[in-house]
């Protein structure tokens, strides 16, 4: 006998992953800080080391409040300003 | 074994041998599908007969995109759902509006599905279609007992765990989880509320509304021998001002306030409005701002909020519109508090077809 799936699909409107970079040497690193604790500390650090290894510019920190999404001129900021972005700690 | 496939990988269809409780609860299994209760299996005929409860809407149009799976809930995926869970087809056009309501931006369902908090939206059914369908607003509301309010509860969180993706793990953080995330809903007890129906006075002036209310599973708060108001309420405000609720540090946060219909009968003979009982509850309900302080690193607080003394004293929510008055339950002396998740703001909407 045939049943349903559950799930049905997902709308086509979902963003895609962006294309991942492939050198980090000269390109502008940023770090959205959303506010966990220890979040910006954990985040700057990697960022200061990844700049150290590359040849990368650590040059915008933005925050966020951890319970909903940035807002436009944070996200308008970092589309700007910088090719890849640090951000994502949880509790 | 499968059937049609959906451009995500997932299937639409399925081939089952049988339609046997635990054949398709180990089918759905393999695909990380279901709440872990068994489950009704979702044949056409019986995800036509849902359909038909909604008046010949159209059953592939979109009524949400939930997130965090950005999931197209249509009506007919509703339905599948609600035959999922044992639904009847009265149910439907509250499910339907409920997932409406879901995919309110100021809900904030990506967050809600997303936080480690337990927090799960709290579905309350107001005016004709809670008698209609079946819903309980009296004795043991909450539940269990009702088939209404159980089947439609689970439905949302089938919805939730299916088409918004919020599994355990990949789609919902929840540290502990909890019982609310099973089945949550309620019917408001409007016959025996003193000021009339919530929803009326939430601006939705229609003769069946739903509201969800993205909160914690409700706190009990028992007076059995207060003869005035202000001694149940009290009791109330000191529920509302645990430390360890999300609503502490984040002031934005509301409050669902369920009473039971003889404290609200108290205090509605004491001349006291629906207004009136917030008004109070938002003086009482209070901290010290230094203790506040003390306690987070981090407060989300209302501008003028963050100008007050260490010794002042704070409402545990801006504003006294963020205290939410409804009577639930029965007979006895037992009401309770539903502290919101913190960033989220409850929705009330009309019941439609």
């Amino acid at each position: 006998m045939r049943i349903y799936a559950p799930a049905g699909e997902v709308s086509a409107s979902m963003n895609g992953r962006a294309v991942s970079l492939t050198a980090l040497a000269g390109k502008r690193i940023g770090v959205l800080d959303n506010r966990k604790p220890n979040a910006g500390l954990l985040l700057n650090r990697v960022a200061n080391q990844i700049c150290e290894r590359t040849g990368a510019e650590l040059v915008l920190i933005e925050s966020k409040n951890a319970a909903i999404a940035a807002p436009d001129e944070v996200m308008g900021r970092l589309t700007k300003e910088v090719e890849l972005v640090l951000t994502g700690s949880a509790d | 074994m499968m059937g049609s496939m959906t451009g995500n990988a997932l299937p639409l269809q399925l081939d089952v041998a049988d339609d046997d409780p635990d054949t398709l609860l180990a089918v759905y299994a393999e695909h990380g599908w279901g709440d872990g209760l068994p489950l009704i299996a979702p044949t056409e005929e019986r995800v036509q007969t849902m359909l038909a409860a909604l008046g010949g809407t159209d059953p592939d149009e979109v009524v949400a995109v939930l997130a965090p799976r950005l999931g197209e809930a249509t009506r007919r995926m509703i339905a599948v759902n609600a035959v999922l869970a044992g639904c009847e087809p009265q149910h439907m056009p509250v499910l339907v509006t409920a997932v409406r309501a879901l995919a309110a931006p100021a809900l904030n369902l990506r967050g809600v599905n997303a936080t480690t908090h337990p927090v799960a939206p709290l579905l309350v059914v107001h005016g004709e279609v809670a008698s209609s369908a079946g819903y309980n607003a009296g004795l043991g509301a909450f539940g269990p007992g009702n088939r209404a309010n159980a089947t439609t509860g689970r439905a949302l969180r089938l919805i939730l765990l299916h088409i918004a993706g919020a599994m355990p793990g990949p789609g919902d953080a929840s540290t502990q989880g909890g019982p609310a995330k099973y089945s949550y809903c309620v019917a408001e007890n409007t016959e025996e509320s003193p000021w009339g129906g919530y929803a009326h006075d939430a601006g939705v002036v229609t003769p069946s509304a739903v509201t969800l209310h993205c909160g914690e599973a409700p706190h009990n708060v028992h007076d059995m021998e207060s003869d005035n108001p202000a001694a149940v309420f009290d009791k109330i405000a000191s529920a509302m001002t645990s430390w360890g609720q999300n609503n502490a540090p984040i002031s934005q946060g509301e409050y669902f306030v369920a009473l039971c219909p003889e404290h609200a009968s108290l205090a509605a003979d004491a001349g006291w409005s629906r207004r009136d009982v917030a008004s109070y509850l938002f003086n009482r309900a209070t901290v010290r701002v230094g203790d506040a302080r003390g306690a987070f690193d981090l407060l989300a607080w209302a501008p003028w909020q963050q100008c007050l003394g260490d010794d002042d004293r704070i409402s545990m929510t801006e504003h006294p519109d963020n205290i939410k008055v409804l009577v639930v339950g029965g007979a006895g002396k037992h009401s309770s508090v539903i502290p919101s998740w913190g960033m989220t703001k409850s929705v009330t909407m009309a019941v439609e077809n």
